[in-house]
């Protein structure tokens, strides 16, 4: 699973709330009600499922630009903690030109992650500063931000409804960043599956135009962890998209602190 | 060191272990370099090299990593010895046919690490000029399109906290490589026309180099404080004039001292970064002066923009002959422009202009990768401006080139 995934996991599923008992709740168009606590309720139950001690992948990244060309690359992907608390180095594999080219990602519980790329080719790391976090990352469609993992408490969750994904019922839950931390996005579209608290798709907006979307298919159980094994993100604004595919996943692998950071990046 | 070496060739050498511990690649890369005017010292146009790169690393557990790199190079313009050697310390007036890239151990354990070995070292924050970066030579043959060099050194840091403190030594300096005196990248003073300059090669300092540097990479700035106590990889020239036609040019290698510190603060919509350095000799035989550069810095859609200023204070003058680029790019004001078009191709534009206006240099490249694991780059460098001037100096060397690079 990618950090993009987990972010949207981040951002995700919960538990089934009997809504009759809440305090306060919404009306929808079809009846149903909902609590307006039930959006953080499921995102919590979601973050929580997700969550291990770490992780790694292999990544094969294929990205379709607008002209129909195709370009391809791997990275691998290590990730110690989770959610909000994480420490995550992406580091590219091939093709040989961009062999070595490594991101760090230190995610903070109440606050964007702070973020250094490293470059083999001039010997530098670079922090990516937090106004840069929108730009396209190394020329896929993820942008910096979206390769963050964040806390299910750093935004505000509302479930608005309910809708089938490619058969499978799914809550459908807005999320909106809080004050404290900055995001390029006003707001986000998450579709939880009720049956195994797992996100599917994600839309991104800007203000009320839907810049972003991420869906996530392939879902399959790696050590207990629904695991999406394929996402795709596309860029509605470009029209670009770029598949990960993600191989050899593992949970809870053993993996030290110290590797994850600006030092450790210049080792490969 | 030798041990390192032995590793190191078997890391090259070898496909064993298993995929995740050992990481190896390589690429052959030529260039070819047109320019549209002759020199007084230099009249061939065209100038072409290749050059083969051979990497790996060996990761045999998680607290140590093996790396390696191995170079042959060729090339059409006598600037490649003529002879074979396998090459470590890159000292040599040319470049050699065979040389370690770089070859180093590092172990780490906690909070701690060391590399050892002979390895790329970078200080300093700044992208357009780097006045902290002390364990940096480059090769300078071509000017404008310089090539880091590894030092042979140990270094051992410790991170406390978001704050890393890091030592370096270096027992043997690794000198950059200035441009050949028969070649258009040097430059005759007006006084020495007619006078054929003869190459007597370079004298080394006995002694080793030292620094310390502490970073802190805290939440809303980056900084740190540098200290280097060495010699300066830059040369100063000694010449000796044995008739009237003849000047016989040995490099030298001054002793230096430098106190620096760089900043980067993200605000609003931009990062400005700063970098600062004093230079002082403890031998009195180079200048005492400051570096500085500061630089705005924003990425903009695919577009990452830098733009800032390069300057100098002299403190005292000491009339050495020398071949310092970086001091010679200062008083300018320096902007790059960099464009990702889409993941196979990128443009460049990068700026350089005198605030006196008496030198300039501007440099348009555009990047495409062709195929899977071809890239060809092409690129124009246009210099203008005075002959007293660093950059106006070299005003016959504009220049076309391209270059293409196969990765495997």
């Amino acid at each position: 699973m990618t950090s993009a995934t987990l972010r949207m996991i981040a951002g995700c599923a919960g538990c089934l709330v009997a809504v009759a008992w809440l305090p306060v709740s919404l009306r929808q168009p079809t009846g149903t009600v909902f609590a307006a606590d039930d959006g953080r309720r499921i995102v919590a139950e979601a973050q929580q499922r997700a969550t291990s001690k770490s992780m790694r992948y292999q990544g094969r990244l294929t990205a379709f630009d607008t002209g129909g060309r195709v370009t391809e690359k791997r990275w691998t992907y290590e990730r110690f903690g989770s959610h909000g608390r994480s420490r995550a180095v992406l580091r590219f594999t091939s093709p040989a030109e961009v062999d070595g080219v490594a991101l760090l990602i230190v995610n903070h519980p109440d606050r964007a992650s702070d973020q250094w790329m490293w470059t083999p080719a001039i010997q530098r790391e670079r922090r990516i500063a937090l106004q840069d976090r929108s730009t396209r990352f190394f020329g896929t469609d993820f942008s910096f931000e979206d390769l963050e993992e964040r806390d299910a408490e750093q935004e505000d969750h509302t479930l608005v409804g309910e809708e089938a994904i490619d058969g499978a019922v799914c809550w459908k839950i807005q999320s909106t960043p809080r004050r404290s931390r900055t995001s390029q996005y006003s707001k986000s579209i998450i579709w939880i599956r009720k049956d195994i608290y797992a996100p599917v798709r994600l839309d991104a907006y800007v203000k009320d135009d839907v810049v972003r979307r991420r869906i996530n298919a392939n879902l399959q159980q790696v050590q207990g962890i629904w695991t999406a094994r394929e996402v795709t993100m596309t860029d509605l604004r470009r029209g670009s998209r770029t598949r990960l595919s993600l191989d050899e996943v593992a949970y809870d692998v053993p993996l030290r602190d110290e590797d994850f950071t600006v030092q450790a990046l210049r080792r490969r | 060191m030798r041990a390192v070496v032995f590793a190191a060739v078997l890391l090259l050498c070898s496909p064993a272990v298993s995929a995740q511990t050992v990481s190896r690649r390589g690429s052959i890369e030529s260039h070819v370099v047109g320019f549209p005017q002759t020199t007084p010292t230099d009249t061939t146009q065209v100038v072409g090299d290749v050059l083969l790169r051979e990497e790996g690393s060996v990761r045999p557990a998680r607290w140590i990593q093996l790396a390696a790199g191995l170079g042959l190079r060729g090339d059409s313009h006598d600037r490649v010895e003529d002879h074979w050697r396998l090459d470590f310390e890159d000292r040599g007036v040319r470049r050699a046919r065979a040389s370690i890239l770089r070859v180093s151990a590092s172990l780490s354990a906690g909070a701690f690490s060391v590399e050892v070995g002979k390895q790329f070292i970078r200080w300093g924050r700044a992208d357009v000029l780097n006045p902290t970066d002390r364990f940096a030579p480059h090769d300078y043959l071509d000017v404008v399109n310089p090539e880091l060099l590894a030092v042979n050194g140990v270094r051992p840091s410790v991170q406390i906290g978001n704050s890393t403190l890091e030592a370096v030594w270096v027992p043997r300096l690794t000198p950059s490589r200035s441009p050949l005196f028969d070649q258009r990248w040097t430059v005759a003073l007006p006084e020495a026309e007619g006078i054929r300059i003869i190459d007597k090669g370079a004298v080394f300092p006995r002694g080793s180099q030292h620094g310390v540097r502490w970073n802190h990479a805290g939440t809303r700035v980056e900084a740190s404080l540098s200290y280097f106590d060495g010699y300066h990889h830059l040369p100063a020239f000694v010449v000796r004039q044995p008739s009237p036609e003849v000047a016989e040019a040995t490099r030298a290698y001054p002793a230096l001292r430098s106190y620096g510190s760089d900043i980067a603060v993200p605000a609003g919509w931009l990062t400005v970064k700063g970098e600062v350095a004093y230079f002082t000799s403890p031998n009195d035989s180079t200048d005492e002066y400051v570096l500085y550069v500061v630089q705005l810095e924003r990425q903009v859609g695919g577009w990452m923009l830098i733009g800032g200023y390069a300057g100098e204070a002299v403190a005292r003058s000491r009339g050495t002959l020398s071949f310092s680029p970086d001091r010679g790019i200062a008083r300018s004001i320096v902007g790059r422009a960099v464009h990702a078009v889409d993941p196979a191709r990128t443009m460049l534009v990068e700026l350089v202009v005198r605030q006196n206006g008496d030198g300039a240099y501007v440099k348009g490249e555009y990047s495409t990768l062709i195929a899977r694991s071809w890239r060809l780059t092409m690129s124009a460098v246009g210099i203008g401006g005075e002959a007293h001037d660093f950059l106006g100096q070299y005003r016959r060397n504009s220049s076309g080139s391209i270059a293409l690079r196969f990765s495997y």
